[in-house]
């Protein structure tokens, strides 16, 4: 669900990281109010915990495998609050480090993952809980079905936010011609696109993960999950390389020289990368500087590369 | 006295295992531990005699920025240009990592915009001036990590006065990513050594080892906090 760089327009971006300061501000206030001293390095902890989570592969049926986010989970272990700044942290990692998610969309994700997937999820867990009728505090199966459902219920609310953040792309940011400067879908097909896949299998893989995780902690350390934090459990219990680069300089200065021998050798990468070059007014000269340098990198590049496996066998 | 062989010892046996199960377990053994190597092995080439960290990530941002405002195709070529005149300076092997990550995302982002460009061919080359931005915003962030050290990343946020505890908090996400993935390797590789055949409890053993290292996770965290307090820490993560 990690949205890339670009797919959402700069002003989307925007709108969304403003979006999240009040929700950010909300719950580091609640969490340096309400979380105990000695449970603060557990953010820093919880958000490892999460990135780790997205990085686990949970079996499918015939074989395949599939990531949870776990928003659910962590919100239902660490509370809402701590569970947004947890998830965002590891979503911060995850673009900067991996390139995984946009660094400009890190907003949006975190609108998604850590805002609304939690919540969601979190809340949702609350509500299954309070219809289920006061007896059902003491049943298990109770707290593992509810955890199920919010989870699912969860990741499809998520899904569905990353789908209209998609889907509005087209209708609001369009060239002259009409045409869509990012995601090129509208509702129509964003909405399905995103969420077939989601109802059917990655609300399953989350339902399953939470649960299965859930379910463990419950039984061997109950008093570890957020629900059944007090103030005196938690303080009580401590148990717890020059010649390429003058052959390349001489070949880009020598570039413009090429509008001069027209026929030559300036169409050579011009066509290719360029198409419709003629039309869109790029300066002639800069067009030439333009391609003669991505020419030239590209190629070194690629002959770099094409060396590598020589160059292994050689070690 | 001699001792003879017990007569079951003498037959070969000829036992094949089912198999199926178990790939979620080499899964996320190498998703898990492919992170942690690239977190532990931050020796991409240009370390110490690069940039200021600082600068980097203010030209890094930047140019994303810009790349993501811009519309126009000279400046697009611009900056892609320049950022494959710049990689094409390195050496091969630190080449191949940055491009395999963007390689990747960009063949996505095709697959993704395929059926637009399809449906509606005079979007093409707007299409494809997304897809070439997600290539290159991935490229800048690549070269970014590649030639900087998280704990210079960290440094650079603490210049701009962003609060201690949110840099507390990153550098200790960091750290724990590793020593709790070493944690969740070390239990899948233990699960894998005594599994044969089909895992019938595949869900149960998710729950063994993610459930484990929850607890193990607020264990260590309690210990680092009275680490933190022997070392004379006195709850304010302001001044830190």
């Amino acid at each position: 669900m990690h949205i890339p760089e670009n797919y959402l327009s700069p002003v989307t971006c925007g709108v969304m990281g403003a979006a999240m300061l009040p929700v950010w501000t909300h719950s580091i206030k609640k969490v340096a109010k309400e979380m105990p001293k000695e449970k603060m390095p557990l953010l820093g902890v919880g958000a490892a915990f999460s990135f780790l989570s997205m990085m686990f592969n949970v079996p499918l049926i015939g074989g395949t495998t599939g990531h949870a986010v776990g928003g659910t989970l962590i919100a239902l272990l660490f509370g809402p609050e701590a569970s947004c700044i947890a998830v965002s942290i590891a979503l911060l990692i995850q673009a900067v480090l991996f390139g995984d998610g946009g660094i400009l969309a890190l907003g949006a994700n975190c609108f998604n993952m850590a805002f609304v997937l939690p919540f969601v999820g979190f809340y949702m867990y609350k509500l299954l809980m309070k219809l289920m009728g006061a007896n059902s505090q003491e049943k298990s199966s109770a707290h593992y079905i509810s955890a199920a459902i919010a989870s699912y219920m969860g990741i499809n609310v998520a899904a569905l936010c990353a789908s209209i953040e998609f889907g509005l792309q087209p209708m609001l940011f369009k060239d002259a011609a009409g045409n869509a400067l990012y995601c090129p879908y509208d509702l129509s097909i964003s909405i399905p696109g995103m969420m077939i896949p989601h109802l059917f299998v990655a609300g399953l893989v989350e339902a399953a993960f939470t649960v299965a995780v859930f379910a463990f902690v419950r039984k061997t350390s109950p008093d570890l999950i957020f629900e059944n934090w007090t103030t005196d459990s938690v303080v009580d219990k401590p148990k717890r390389h020059f010649p390429v680069y003058a052959l390349l300089a001489a070949l880009i200065a020598a570039c413009p020289l090429g509008l001069l021998a027209t026929g030559m050798a300036n169409g050579w990468s011009l066509d290719v990368l360029i198409p419709d070059y003629a039309v869109s007014g790029i300066g002639e000269v800069a067009g030439y500087i333009i391609s003669a340098i991505l020419g030239v990198a590209i190629l070194v590049i690629v002959f770099k590369l094409a060396s590598l496996p020589m160059k292994r066998k050689a070690d | 006295m001699q001792e003879k062989l017990p007569e079951w010892l003498k037959h070969s046996e000829d036992y094949t295992p089912v198999k199926t199960g178990g790939a979620f377990i080499e899964k996320s053994i190498a998703s898990i531990g492919g992170v942690m190597t690239k977190i532990k092995l931050q020796n991409g080439h240009e370390k110490g005699r690069s940039l200021p960290a600082l600068l980097k990530l203010f030209l890094a941002f930047g140019l994303i920025a810009f790349l993501s405002l811009t519309h126009e195709k000279m400046w697009i070529l611009g900056v892609v240009s320049v950022i494959q005149l710049y990689l094409c300076m390195w050496p091969a092997r630190d080449i191949a990592t940055i491009l395999k990550a963007s390689l990747w995302a960009t063949l996505l982002a095709f697959l993704l915009f395929l059926p637009a460009m399809i449906m509606n061919p005079s979007g093409i080359s707007n299409d494809l001036q997304v897809i070439l931005k997600v290539f290159t915003s991935l490229e800048i962030v690549s070269i970014f990590n590649h030639t900087t050290q998280w704990n210079h990343i960290t440094g650079a946020l603490r210049k701009l006065h962003i609060p201690g505890v949110f840099i507390f908090t990153l550098d200790i996400t960091v750290k724990y990513i590793i020593l709790l993935g070493n944690l969740i390797v070390d239990l899948l590789t233990a699960m894998r050594l005594r599994a044969v055949g089909k895992n019938r409890k595949e869900y149960q053993s998710i729950g063994g080892v993610m459930g484990v290292t929850f607890i193990r996770s607020t264990e260590m965290s309690r210990e680092m906090y009275d680490a933190m307090r022997c070392r004379g820490f006195t709850d304010d993560y302001k001044g830190l």
